[in-house]
């Protein structure tokens, strides 16, 4: 679904990508692990048409980048680092004008909001202006909005940022959903570690622009020495979502 | 064409949802007719003809023109700084449709503030003309400037890093196209370089226009002349905002 070669981004003297060569296959979700700075959304600006690269190439969903953009734009959904909504239109409103700039009919585009807004739990709020979502709502309609023209390949920056663990496990539940039973391919950037552990097939760590090593969590981990035994304890997020309870607190 | 009508359509929802725009919008022209009009038709009535409220409106028309244009540009840079943007250049959109839909809402709203100035002025006095040909082409030289300084306003807005930038910037355009030229005084009182500089400005082919077609009055310059002129400023300022935007949206 992904095949990237040799990607160069060079911002004057600063090297962002450094002749990186990444593979994701159909159907799998692949997270992008890396520190901040290391390259993960210059990757993805690169992939989704965004950003021209230096050097090298890349086809997304059998589209070049650079010589069938409109084609690559057609077969993504994005949704981006920073929250990109609109405070004065309501989530309706957003994801109608979304289905519009892709062509889709008046009767395609309320059938998928309906469908969206009950997937992402928003029917309470999608007549709302987006000023009065909360963070996990907001991240919810995004990622609404990624789906309105039901792509083939999702990228997501830093799709759970900033969120309580409430909204991150709906989000979570949602992208293994539409993995399952859509087959939708999913590429993912964070770096949170268990991110990455609970929802990808395979993991890449991304480090001064170039992809330093990649494979499942268990593959990753097996040279790694475990860490000295501690008695055996629930984490604090455990202890968190028992209190707080898992339902969206919006 | 339907991305552009799409962006469009985004906007003036945006526009009619948001108060203080809206607010303000229809404020301005209230004020500028109001007070400024009224003020200065005592101060200077006499070297206008006499009738100085008729003689400033189309000047008053070509600053809301100016300032709908810089209004405009301010959409686009808050998109872009505020990454709305994106979501457009990940959408399988002619870039110009980008553009078009900036300057289709821009010149909308500053026709819609265009008709409150010329109701309030009729209602405090101003004599518009009776030829309904004079209004349309009253109206199309509005359009035109409108798109010209839009793009001027949007070639800026592409690049700039911040909202006092812009401002900072497009008032280097803004204070001359008004002032330097024939809005708010006739060119016959003003020195003699000024007189030179005004001729350069498409704001005094525009005012000339309005006067002479949609007013009644008597033009400087054929019709013809004027909107060649107003034209050349629009197709000018348009490559300058295409030119600006591609620039910028390359990284």
């Amino acid at each position: 679904m992904i095949a990237a070669r040799g990607i160069v981004k060079r911002y004057g003297e600063v090297v962002a990508l450094d002749g990186l060569n990444l593979a994701v296959r159909r159907g799998t979700i692949y997270a992008l692990l890396g520190p901040n700075g290391a390259g993960k959304s210059t990757l993805i600006g690169i992939l989704t048409t965004l950003i021209v690269p230096t050097a090298g190439e890349a086809s997304v969903a059998g589209a070049d980048i650079a010589t069938q953009p409109d084609a690559v734009r057609r077969a993504i959904g994005v949704t981006f680092q920073d929250l990109v909504l609109d405070r004065d239109l309501t989530g309706r409103q957003v994801l109608d004008i979304h289905g519009r700039l892709y062509g889709q009919s008046a009767a395609l585009r309320r059938r998928k909001i309906d469908e969206l807004v009950a997937l992402t739990q928003l029917a309470d709020a999608i007549d709302r202006t987006t000023g009065t979502y909360s963070g996990g709502m907001r991240r919810r309609l995004e990622l609404a909005r990624g789906l309105m023209t039901e792509p083939q390949l999702l990228f997501l920056d830093e799709p759970t940022q900033g969120l309580d663990p409430q909204n991150r496990a709906a989000i979570w539940a949602y992208l293994r959903a539409l993995n399952r039973d859509r087959g939708l391919t999913i590429l993912l950037t964070t770096h949170a570690m268990e991110e990455a552990e609970a929802l990808a097939d395979t993991v890449g760590i991304i480090d001064g622009g170039r992809l330093v090593a990649e494979g499942t969590t268990a593959e990753l981990t097996a040279d790694i020495p475990p860490p000295p035994a501690q008695p055996p304890r629930a984490s604090l997020e455990d202890a968190f979502l028992k209190l707080t309870g898992r339902a969206l607190r919006d | 064409m339907e991305a552009t009508l799409t962006i469009w359509s985004k906007h003036m929802a945006k526009f009619f949802r948001n108060r203080e725009e809206l607010g303000g919008l229809l404020l301005q022209p209230i004020l500028w007719v109001g007070l400024f009009g009224i003020g200065m038709s005592a101060l200077v009535g006499g070297a206008a003809g006499g009738d100085y409220l008729t003689f400033m409106l189309p000047g008053i028309l070509a600053l809301t023109a100016l300032g709908g244009a810089v209004g405009g540009g301010m959409q686009l840079l808050d998109e872009r700084l505020r990454g709305i943007l994106k979501e457009y250049l990940v959408a399988p959109i002619p870039r110009l449709s980008i553009l078009l839909g900036n300057a289709a809402s821009t010149v909308t709203k500053a026709l819609f503030q265009t008709g409150i100035i010329l109701l309030i002025g009729a209602l405090i006095g101003a004599r518009p003309g009776p030829s309904p040909l004079g209004w349309l082409a009253g109206l199309a030289l509005l359009v035109l400037f409108t798109l010209g300084f839009a793009g001027l306003a949007l070639a800026v807005a592409a690049r700039s890093s911040s909202i006092m930038g812009y401002h900072g910037m497009i008032f280097l355009f803004n204070l001359p196209l008004l002032f330097a030229s024939s809005a708010l005084y006739p060119l016959a009182a003003v020195p003699g370089w000024m007189r030179i500089v005004a001729l350069l400005n498409p704001t005094t082919y525009l005012i000339d226009g309005l006067r002479s077609l949609t007013f009644g009055g008597t033009g400087m310059f054929h019709p013809a002349l004027t909107f060649a002129v107003t034209a050349g400023f629009a197709l000018l300022g348009t490559a300058l905002a295409l030119v600006s935007f591609r620039r910028a949206i390359r990284l």
